[in-house]
């Protein structure tokens, strides 16, 4: 279903990213300082730091955008005094994580339309939905994904975060909760000066499953008939062993 | 200590878990049942997503059943003609509760359903066990009352494909059996229970079975019941945590030997009354979340069919 529409987004990123493009390709350098999220037994989540320099004075907003997927935003409705789930929309390809930081209040950096285009700002989020609602409606479940997202701390818009240094060195932390989803991320970092757009820097970011927690994971998925078959032996296993020792003790 | 449980994909503080392993298999070994009807609803109530607590508390019944499956084995309380048929049955109606399972959670009514499944069986099942111990308390402080008959001669006892059952002293139409086991298992896919609550007083009061037999027959068919449910939520639905389940087995294990001694010193009707309040409370808890306002009447869910 979801093939049909790349072409078209396709083109939109091609317009997006050549608007985009560096006026002065060199004047912006950033780097993360991992370029990965491992989640491993412990995890309780992490925290990167994002580190860079521009050229020359300016306003710096960076926007952490994770893998698109599918996200069905439901409405529960009263039936006889029980909430049920009701009415749906489905959002095709949103970011099941965003973030956003910025220099200063994102209004007094550049225009509505200018951040709408760089899809800077949550409620900017390019969301699309094949729903036949009418758009008010559509509009209401999509203000629901924002607000539940942002209750999941996966979406966020922490203004005033990134720390400039001597007008020209900015660092920044990019927290990533518990619930972090895995996958590929971009991290962008937009220059804007006087209002106007002038340069981004993109860096890749993996979050992904390291270690035991990987292996049952990818195991249960890519084995899960002989998943089930080792979890139903472990349980009689332990539950025989558990009446043995204590028949003994 | 936080760990990391790879299905559910959230993090859990492992004593936690181990404690509520322990707390729920305290009540399990103490009143003989198998604990599902009480973990499932608390793993969802800590967090844990409903499809993921009830496919990880399918695969912690297995553990939880076969041991003293074996015990009554080995003391020759187990009916395996009537056991057979009841897996039969058992088999049938998982499957056919996983498949169910699979498609509610798809139209996003999963949760709902789970929930209501609670409220009503909790409740049926908690009402009649106070009523019964209430009454038998009355009936031993008045041996004077009539005494309720043995067995009842109905319809149910005119249906096709007799069968005999000899180790229950049973003549009985094989399709009740089956029907039963059919009914359970539906209940354990889609509760991410063993089912023994009802499967216990049905096998007393709609099949007749003598009680002796009665415990180690249903934890037999229980092992093979809940084994398939494992199995099956493991392929459609890859919501069995292994790890989860393990936590929860080490409790459970340890909590179900100490209640089981505590259990011995208490009377049969307290036990029953008892127990009978604890799945009311459940019930009641579960429920309050279908009925009182949600902060947010928007819920997300992800969307599937990639």
């Amino acid at each position: 279903m979801a093939r049909c529409i790349l072409p078209v987004r396709l083109i939109a990123a091609a317009l997006l990213i050549s608007t985009a493009l560096p006026v002065h390709a060199q004047s912006i350098v950033s780097d993360l300082s991992t370029r990965e999220v491992a989640i491993s037994t412990g995890f309780t989540g992490a925290e990167l730091i994002l580190f860079g320099a521009t050229e020359g004075f300016g306003d710096i907003v960076v926007t952490v955008v994770g893998p698109s997927r599918d996200e069905i935003v439901r409405r529960k409705e009263r039936i006889a005094g029980i909430w049920v789930n009701g009415a749906s929309v489905t959002f095709e390809q949103a970011p099941a994580y965003y973030r956003i930081a910025a220099s200063k209040p994102l209004e007094m950096i550049a225009t509505p339309a200018v951040l709408s285009q760089l899809q800077i700002g949550s409620d900017r989020i390019e969301l699309f939905s094949r729903s036949q609602r009418p758009t008010e409606s559509i509009l209401t479940f999509r203000n629901a994904l924002i607000r539940n997202k942002k209750k999941l701390q996966l979406y966020s818009e922490d203004i005033f975060d990134i720390k400039i240094i001597s007008g020209r060195l900015f660092r920044s932390t990019i927290p990533f909760p518990v619930n972090v989803p895995i996958g590929e991320y971009m991290v962008t970092v937009h220059l804007f000066k006087n209002g106007n757009h002038v340069s981004s820097e993109q860096t890749p970011l993996t979050v992904r499953k390291v270690g035991l927690e990987a292996k049952i994971f990818d195991f249960a998925h890519q084995h899960s008939a002989w998943y089930g078959a080792i979890a139903i032996v472990i349980a009689l296993v332990a539950g025989w062993l558990a009446g043995v020792i204590f028949r003994r003790a | 200590m936080q760990i990391y449980l790879p299905i559910a994909e959230m993090s859990l503080n492992a004593l936690m878990l181990l404690g509520l392993g322990g707390m729920v298999g305290f009540l399990s070994g103490m009143f003989g049942v198998g604990g599902g009807f009480l973990m499932t609803p608390l793993l969802i109530f800590i967090g844990v997503p409903p499809a993921v607590a009830v496919g990880t508390e399918a695969n912690q019944v297995v553990a939880a059943s076969v041991s003293g499956a074996l015990a009554h084995w080995r003391r020759g309380n187990v009916d395996f003609r009537m056991g057979i048929v009841l897996m039969i049955g058992g088999f049938i109606g998982s499957t056919l509760g996983v498949w169910l399972f699979t498609f509610l959670r798809d139209i996003g009514q999963i949760d709902f359903v789970i929930a209501v499944s609670y409220v009503l069986f909790l409740g049926i099942v908690g009402l009649l066990m106070v009523v019964e111990s209430v009454r038998a308390w009355f009936r031993s402080r008045n041996p004077a009352a009539p005494k309720r008959k043995l067995h009842y001669h109905t319809w149910l006892h005119g249906l096709p494909f007799k069968m005999r059952f000899r180790r229950s002293k049973l003549y009985i139409s094989a399709l009740l059996p089956l029907g039963v086991g059919v009914f359970v298992g539906i209940l354990a896919a889609i509760m991410g229970v063993g089912g023994g609550f009802v499967m216990v007083p049905a096998m007393i009061y709609l099949l007749g079975m003598p009680t002796s037999v009665v415990v180690g027959t249903s934890l037999f068919q229980i092992v093979f019941v809940t084994a398939n449910v494992t199995f099956l939520q493991s392929v459609n639905n890859q919501t069995v945590d292994i790890v989860l389940a393990m936590l929860l087995v080490v409790g459970s294990v340890i909590g179900a030997q100490i209640g089981a001694r505590v259990g011995t010193r208490l009377r049969g009707e307290e036990v029953r009354v008892a127990l009978g309040l604890i799945v009311l409370a459940v019930c009641a808890r579960v429920a309050w979340t279908l009925v009182v306002t949600p902060d947010d009447i928007y819920t997300l869910g992800l969307g599937g069919g990639h």
